[in-house]
């Protein structure tokens, strides 16, 4: 064992240098992984640690209604419960919110209303700027606790006004830390926290408001999972949802974890990308080492011994190479802005050890096994060679051991995928889909090499030259094209998303279409609405009537449900659905079965007694299995209503400029007895100034109604189209920069031969230039195929992810697509032309007495 | 000792089989001198080959020492090389990455030798190379070079020493001091030693030579009166 340790550490002495190389590639993958698992442990960790911070409570029940009706006494159940030691209440809504008092900018905005008691929070209060201690004085009276920013936006200070639905507040102080996490879905605006008394004044929680109703319990501390599950089947078939800090935990874990794990296949891959290129170094190295081996089998060595000692020096380089990753990662992190860092909710990041093993035992993992196959070659190697020079550049045999070999990496792989996503499925589905990709992109480099063969019969001599070189022995084309191939593919596959998606929405928001929508319009304030606004729309408003209902019967030719319990048991049409009644279809809308009605119903019932008729989204109606003819019972906010469903509609979602809905009613004068509010549709364009005053004047007519800014919600997904284009271009740029790595060192593999190479040329009369030339344009074109390889992916990818699961217009990008050619092209030949630059500057006759 | 008996050699060029060695049979003694000369193409290299386990023959049975090495596999011919063979090469075949005391140390050490630094130091001593020891064979000259090969093949005192044109890349001088050393190795240490060289003044230091054509053994011509020697297999 001292001979392959000794051999293996003098072979690694005379080249590590080159070898290493192509241990970075290995090790930027390893860095990817260890980034990625210790920013999310390390996440996961402090979140689950905080996890009663972050509910402020041991049990929370909630439910978009007012705990009134058969509500009430249930809630009443799980606050009487003797394990429940206190409970307190806390609404959430949204309104506008503007400067009072005739300070500040006059903005306006939309804010996140928190109402809170007395008792509020059971645990991780707010902290509050300058050190004070959280108080509910702050808050009692009129007063306001407000996030930063939006001080910030109105020029306002402690102590100012602020106007919320027409009252005005006194901001009491500036919350600088707020781990109590919102309800839930997206927050559209700051949040502000108010008295619940106060709040409750207001005139924003009336019937069918957007409001979300939370009772925080404070349990005993070993009946958290116990009260949580009584309160589930108390309120088992009633839409409240309970949650504890413990199923919080459980699901943050959960959901990091896996995140983690699915993450972590980005650096896996990135790892495999490097392994390809050890694995054509291997190669490399082996021919040009097969004398040193056939002299070490002279000499008495098995063939197990000298494959013990390439593996073992490959060895020790990948771990070279992982360590290497390691400490990429830690510079990683501790470049990490500390405002990325306080945005993930922790402190400080840094290396976790678990992630810092994983990474090193992938990149280990993946190094040996890609080094194996061409390492086996040795075993192949004769001593005869070194009699025989005939016997050198023996032709590389399959062999059985190295198909079985080849078949065992594999599957080694597959499981290095599977151990790290910690799913089979996942892991498989890389480990194939990586696969595939790299056989279709060496498939597809060795068509491109074919197809350019034409060329090797230019009368341009360089040209002619170049192409030629891409076939040469050791020739690393296939691995260069693969490398730089994909690092293209990423970069110019999620542009070209980008561009779309950013076009779509452009699109979406044209000159004419809604881009203010306002929510909770009482009946009453309708039309004084609709006027205040008049001046200020392009069109006039549209008002749609909005009623909140859950379908609780059925009576069709294909399905009977009597109940709510029935409808429930059959799976479908169970949530709950905002209904809308008219007398016409909307622009998106055409009717694929049955008749729309034309003029509202009259009479107090239809002939048949019902209530109304309904007409039923397409799909819908396919999954819940109604026909025409069928009827449907309703309940609206306690209001049963029966209907017959009289035409079902397609509806095409994406084209809905004023919402789009599942159930339409026919208006009737029982549905028009049906609580309802309208939801506003203004088409304002996007002058700054109209859009202020309109939000005045309508908050002037009806201080309860809040406005969503389509504008500003564009904005924010465009922000994050544009954080997540940028997440995969930087994966997308390593993959580029490893794929440069492996084609520099690519270079230096073929260095000898391409410095007998020139000098054989100077020696025929071709100068520095022609041999630069020669060099130049052999990497151009290497470039030039690699990129049409990336941007063909890239096309073939954006059209699968638009119309598959965007389910958008798919637009070509055809001038992004042609630059990214053009710059890899540029990038690869100078890339190339740098690192050979030895071969332009060498004297000729030193090369040719070397050989 | 080394024996063949019936040894012939043929390989496949295409459709064509080629005869390299036709059936030879020869025994060589122990402690010996024997050149194999004859021009290119006429086998000597292959017989070399076939006598160092390097090349399986197509008939025959080679004996080293009275050991069949044609039944060995691979694995087991490269410990017996390790062991009883000591093989000089023209083009010295050192390796690259190692220093001259290293390529001397390596048989040794794949042997599982004590002693090894001590005995390569001594070995390059002996060849006149004391002072090289830590240089690389990029920095040596091709004499240099062809005596640590030879350090080398002595490393594991094989009572074999098989050359192959050992001054065939050397200068007259250069090649005179090699085969000086190589005869020195024969007589002084006793051990057997066959050459294969199309010099005949080179063939003459050795007890005996071998010459060959086509394949065939057409001469067998002893320098000094003493030695036994048998033939066989002559067409």
């Amino acid at each position: 064992m001292s001979f392959v340790f000794r051999m293996a550490w003098r072979e690694t002495r005379s080249s590590w240098g080159r070898l290493l190389f192509f241990f970075v590639c290995v090790a930027i993958g390893v860095a990817a992984i260890v980034v990625l698992r210790s920013v999310i442990q390390t996440v996961r960790n402090t979140l689950t640690r905080e996890a009663r911070l972050i509910v402020g409570a041991d049990v929370v029940v909630q439910t978009q209604r007012a705990w009134t009706g058969d509500l009430a006494p249930k809630l009443a159940t799980v606050v009487a419960d003797p394990r429940v030691l206190a409970h307190t209440d806390v609404v959430e809504t949204q309104t506008m919110a503007q400067p009072a008092g005739g300070k500040g900018t006059g903005g306006l905005r939309l804010v996140e209303l928190r109402g809170i008691e007395a008792a509020y929070p059971y645990y991780g209060a707010p902290e509050i700027e300058g050190g004070r201690a959280y108080t509910h004085e702050m808050v009692a009276n009129h007063g306001l606790l407000v996030q930063p920013d939006l001080l910030r936006e109105f020029g306002l200070s402690v102590g100012d006004q602020i106007s919320l639905a027409g009252a005005p507040f006194t901001v009491r102080g500036v919350v600088a830390r707020d781990r109590i996490q919102r309800s839930g879905g997206f927050a559209l605006g700051p949040r502000v926290y108010v008295d619940l008394a106060d709040l409750r004044a207001l005139p924003l929680l009336r019937f069918g408001s957007r409001a979300t109703h939370m009772v925080l319990l404070r349990v005993s501390p070993d009946a958290v999972v116990d009260v949580t599950q009584f309160a589930r089947d108390t309120f088992r078939g009633d839409t409240v949802g309970v949650r504890s800090w413990r199923t919080l935990e459980d699901r943050i874990g959960r959901n990091l974890r896996t995140s983690e794990n699915y993450l972590s296949l980005v650096g896996f891959a990135m790892v495999v990308l490097g392994g390809i290129g050890v694995w054509s170094v291997t190669r490399v190295v082996v021919q040009q080492k097969m004398r040193s081996v056939a002299v070490l089998k002279c000499l008495g060595a098995t063939s197990g011994r000298v494959l013990a000692t390439y593996l073992l020096q490959v060895g020790w380089l990948a771990a070279g190479g992982c360590g290497l990753g390691v400490i990429l990662a830690a510079i990683a992190l501790a470049a990490l802005p500390q405002r990325v860092i306080v945005s993930l909710g922790v402190t400080a990041v840094g290396v976790t050890p678990s992630a810092a093993a994983q990474g090193i035992a992938v990149g280990l993992l993946v190094s040996l096994l890609f080094a194996l196959v061409p390492l086996l070659e040795v075993r192949q190697v004769k001593p005869l060679l070194l009699l025989r020079a005939d016997t050198v550049g023996t032709v590389r045999r399959r062999t059985w051991q190295s198909v079985v070999a080849a078949a065992v990496v594999l599957v080694a792989l597959s499981l290095v995928a599977i151990w790290q996503a910690d799913s089979w499925r996942a892991g498989l589905y890389v480990s194939g889909g990586l696969a595939v990709v790299s056989l279709a992109l060496l498939g597809v480099s060795r068509l491109l090499v074919a197809a350019v063969r034409p060329l090797a019969r230019s009368t341009h001599f360089p040209l002619r030259h170049a192409v030629v070189s891409l076939r040469r022995p050791n020739n690393q084309t296939g691995v260069i094209l693969l490398s730089v191939g994909l690092g293209c593919f990423f970069v110019l596959a999620v542009r070209s998303l980008q561009s779309n998606l950013i076009h779509e929405f452009n699109v979406q928001l044209g000159a004419n279409a809604p881009d203010l929508i306002l929510i909770d319009i009482q009946p009453d304030q309708a039309d004084p609405l609709r006027a205040a606004v008049a001046p200020y729309v392009r069109q006039p408003a549209s008002l749609v009537p909005l009623m909140r209902g859950r379908v609780v019967g059925v009576e069709g030719k294909r399905v009977q449900l009597a109940t709510l319990e029935d409808v429930r048991k059959q799976g479908e049409m169970t949530r709950e659905y905002g209904i809308t009644h008219r007398v016409s279809l909307d622009g998106n809308e055409s009717v694929v079965d049955g008749a729309f009605w034309s003029t509202p119903l009259t009479a107090d019932a239809t002939p048949d007694g019902l209530d109304t008729e309904v007409s039923i989204e397409q799909d819908e109606a396919t999954r819940g299995m109604v026909s025409v003819g069928d009827v449907m019972r309703f309940d609206l906010s306690g209001r049963v209503m029966k209907a017959r469903v009289t035409s079902i509609r397609k509806v095409l979602w994406d084209e809905a400029q004023n919402g789009g809905f599942v159930f339409v009613f026919r208006p009737a004068p029982a549905v028009n007895r049906a609580t309802q509010t309208f939801v506003g549709f203004l088409a304002l364009g996007g002058d700054p100034a109209a859009r202020v005053a309109v939000q005045r004047a309508f908050l002037a007519v009806a201080p309860n109604v809040s406005a969503i800014d389509v504008r500003e919600v564009l904005a924010s997904f465009r922000e994050v189209i544009d954080n997540a284009t940028l997440g995969v271009t930087v994966v997308g740029a390593v993959t580029l920069v490893g794929g440069v790595l492996i084609l520099i060192g690519a270079v230096a593999m073929t260095k000898f031969q391409r410095l007998y190479e020139a000098a054989i040329y100077r020696t025929l009369g071709a100068g520095t230039r022609l041999i630069a030339s020669m060099v130049a344009i052999e990497y151009g074109v290497l470039g030039l195929l690699a990129g049409v390889m990336g941007a063909t992916g890239a096309l073939v990818m954006s059209w699968a992810l638009a119309t598959g699961l965007f389910d958008i217009r798919w637009r070509p990008a055809p001038g992004l697509l042609a630059i990214g050619v053009l710059i890899t092209t540029a990038a690869v030949a100078v890339v190339g032309l740098i690192a050979s630059s030895e071969i332009l500057v060498r004297k000729p006759l030193g090369t040719l007495r070397g050989e | 000792m080394i024996e063949l008996v019936e040894v012939s050699r043929i390989v496949s060029s295409g459709s064509v089989q080629l005869t390299i060695l036709h059936p030879t049979s020869l025994r060589i003694e122990r402690g010996r001198s024997v050149a194999i000369t004859g021009p290119s193409g006429s086998g000597k290299s292959t017989l070399l080959g076939l006598v160092a386990g390097l090349d399986a023959p197509t008939t025959g049975r080679i004996l080293l020492d009275g050991t069949n090495i044609t039944s060995l596999n691979e694995e087991a011919l490269a410990r017996l090389r390790g062991e009883k063979v000591g093989i000089v090469f023209q083009f010295f075949h050192l390796l690259p990455s190692l220093t001259a005391f290293e390529n001397v140390l390596v048989p040794m050490e794949i042997a599982g030798a004590t002693g090894a630094r001590e005995r390569a130091a001594a070995l390059l001593a002996e060849v006149g190379l004391s002072d090289r020891g830590h240089h690389y064979p990029s920095q040596l000259s091709g004499g240099e070079q062809q005596r640590v090969a030879i350090a080398r093949a002595l490393a594991n005192d094989p009572p074999i020493i098989l050359a192959d044109e050992p001054t065939g890349n050397l200068d007259s001088v250069t090649g005179r001091q090699v085969i000086d050393l190589l005869v020195k190795v024969n007589r002084d240490r006793g051990r057997t030693l066959v050459l294969v060289t199309h010099d005949p003044e080179l063939a003459a230091f050795t007890d005996e030579t071998i010459a060959l054509r086509d394949g065939r053994v057409v001469d067998r011509r002893s320098q000094v009166a003493a030695g036994t020697v048998a033939m066989g297999g002559q067409p």
